[in-house]
């Protein structure tokens, strides 16, 4: 393998999608969410430090895992496909360089646009919250942070793949779309309401009640859901708030689940790639 | 050894054989032009060439490498213009270069001097996304051309290209190939390459149908000359006549104008032919067939 030919690759495709319209305003609002968000948590929580931002994180949270797996789909759907269809493609396999070169400097080069978005916007909020509140475990913001950056790159992972099978782009668009839906929308609810219809609806809002194992392996299977789990244990002063959670479900599950998902998609992406007539 | 090998190769879609049992050679040094009416295979036979889609059967070698299983070695010191080249909208033409530059091991300097060399040096800094379509066929002959490649392969180089335009790719190939640059290209119209090619093979329906130097080429078409018969006015049944009368090999009616290719005996009968069914003829003359007309001929479908 060739570290040049993969750099090369990943330069480009950095230089390409830094300013891509859509990144560009989903980072933007993400970038004025978290500075409001910090702004006004930060400001009610006085001068004792991160236990009292619990409110402050759990609004990230939520916007992180809303806006950064929309990130992610956007900059990876039409890496393979948008080329493919355009021609530019072609023209870059006749080089001397390999599929997986190709694949690698492309997850790179959008990886690195989403992380650049990722530490604008929280370094921003990072700025305000320092400024206000005092004795903060920076430590765990810099958890908060790579595991958003993971989430979006896994993203990024599954829209390539969508990139890599699918022959339009609008097809790819319309997978990543649904995706989001599946995993930010449906899958949660779906697996709340077979809960409910198992126990009903008056046991399981009991704050007392611990749902079986099924529905935290099933919920595990949501790599939203695993990462906003990883980063609830991750910080402890929000893993009281997290309710019952079975101890099988700890910070190496979660973690072991996100990668899993990122090699994964990865792996069947070059799988598929390989073999692929353009 | 032969810097190009095609053995054999084959590929199909589905149902259809794109391209069938097709073997070529190519020597270094030489111009060699791959000709055929659209859909004949040409386009596939290069992407098989180029690794970019996998062969059904057979095997292709560019410098002794096998294309599937050595890509990158295969691959190593040659360009690529794609009949329709595109390109990157948010680079600039410098930026675009430097990319390819890079993936070929090849200098920035390299970069400059090709960019002069094919009249884009003033739009270097300028978002290939705004350029026209001559730019960006111009970009796409300047990317062909890193590092010096010793073998260009060109998909329809003349392509949508106005006069003046095919005849500076055709000095360039010249000038290339006079450097020791071997040349393969594709095209569907004989007489755009005519002048620079050594060798062509003519594919037709994804089959080689013929390999060789023009000149041979020319002596085994056999060519004659051809009669144009202008009338009166256009009449098929006139057409019909013609071609019953005895030694004539073909006749086509184009308006008001047959064009008869016959034996040179048989000139006296279809003009007696023509006149006798009560044709008015205005004009006759015999012209020499172009190996324009005659490749038509011999890959058409009529």
């Amino acid at each position: 393998m060739d570290g040049r030919a993969v750099y090369g690759v990943a330069k480009k495709e950095f230089m390409d999608n830094w300013r891509n319209k859509w990144v560009i305003s989903v980072s933007a609002i993400f970038l004025i969410l978290t500075l409001v968000i910090s702004y006004f948590g930060s400001m009610g929580a006085g001068g004792t430090g991160w236990r009292d931002l619990d409110a402050t994180i759990v609004g990230m949270i939520t916007l992180v895992v809303l806006l950064v797996p929309i990130i992610g789909l956007m900059l990876g759907y039409a890496t393979i496909v948008g080329e493919k269809e355009r021609g530019s493609l072609e023209l870059l396999l006749s080089y001397p360089i390999s599929r997986i070169e190709v694949l690698l400097g492309k997850f790179i080069g959008l990886g690195a646009v989403l992380s650049v978005a990722n530490f604008i916007g929280f370094g921003v909020s990072g700025v305000v919250i320092g400024a206000s509140v005092k004795g903060v475990q920076w430590g765990n913001y810099a958890v908060f942070i790579l595991a958003s950056i993971l989430l979006g790159l896994i993203f990024i992972s599954i829209s390539m793949f969508f990139s890599s099978i699918f022959k339009k782009r609008s097809a790819a668009m319309g997978g990543s779309i649904f995706l989001w839906f599946l995993f930010e929308m449906i899958w949660n609810v779906v697996i709340a309401g077979m809960l409910a219809a198992q126990y009903g609806i008056e046991k399981i809002t009991d704050p007392n009640f611990m749902a079986p194992n099924w529905y935290y392996v099933t919920s595990l299977i949501n790599p939203v859901w695993a990462y906003s789990t990883l980063v609830s244990l991750s910080i402890p002063s929000i893993s009281d708030l997290s309710g019952n959670i079975p101890s099988f479900v700890n910070t190496p599950l979660t973690l072991a689940v996100l990668l899993s998902w990122l090699v994964g998609a990865f792996v069947l992406t070059y799988y598929i790639f390989n073999k692929k007539d353009l | 050894m032969n810097i190009v090998e095609i053995k054999g190769l084959t590929k199909t879609y589905d149902a259809v054989r794109a391209v069938d049992s097709l073997s070529i050679e190519i020597k270094k040094g030489e111009v060699f032009a791959l000709l055929g009416p659209n859909g004949a295979g040409k386009t596939t036979t290069i992407k098989a060439l180029l690794g970019v889609i996998f062969p059904t059967a057979g095997e292709v070698r560019i410098n002794g490498f096998d294309v599937v299983k050595d890509g990158k070695k295969a691959r190593k010191n040659i360009g690529y213009l794609p009949e329709k080249v595109s390109f990157y909208d948010n680079l600039t033409a410098m930026q675009t270069m430097e990319f390819y530059a890079e993936l070929r091991g090849a200098g920035r300097e390299g970069c400059v001097e090709l960019l002069k060399d094919v009249g884009l040096e003033d739009e270097a800094d300028k978002k290939v996304g705004n350029y026209s379509k001559g730019m960006v066929q111009r970009l796409g002959l300047a990317q062909a051309m890193i590092g010096n490649p010793s073998l260009l392969i060109l998909d329809e180089p003349t392509g949508g290209l106005d006069p003046r335009g095919s005849w500076q790719i055709r000095q360039k190939i010249k000038d290339l190939n006079e450097n020791g640059t071997t040349i393969f290209l594709s095209s569907h119209i004989l007489s755009e390459v005519q002048e620079v090619s050594n060798r062509v093979a003519i594919l037709n329906h994804g089959k080689l149908i013929a390999l060789d130097t023009l000149e041979n080429l020319g002596k085994k078409l056999d060519l004659q000359p051809m009669l144009r018969i202008e009338l009166q006015r256009p009449s098929q049944s006139v057409l019909g006549i013609v071609k019953q009368v005895k030694g004539v090999k073909n006749a086509k009616l184009s308006e008001n104008v047959v064009e008869v290719m016959c034996n040179p005996g048989a000139k006296t009968n279809i003009i007696n032919a023509i006149e006798g069914a009560g044709g008015k003829i205005i004009d006759f003359k015999t012209v020499e067939p172009s190996l324009e007309e005659v490749f038509l001929m011999f890959t058409g479908d009529e």
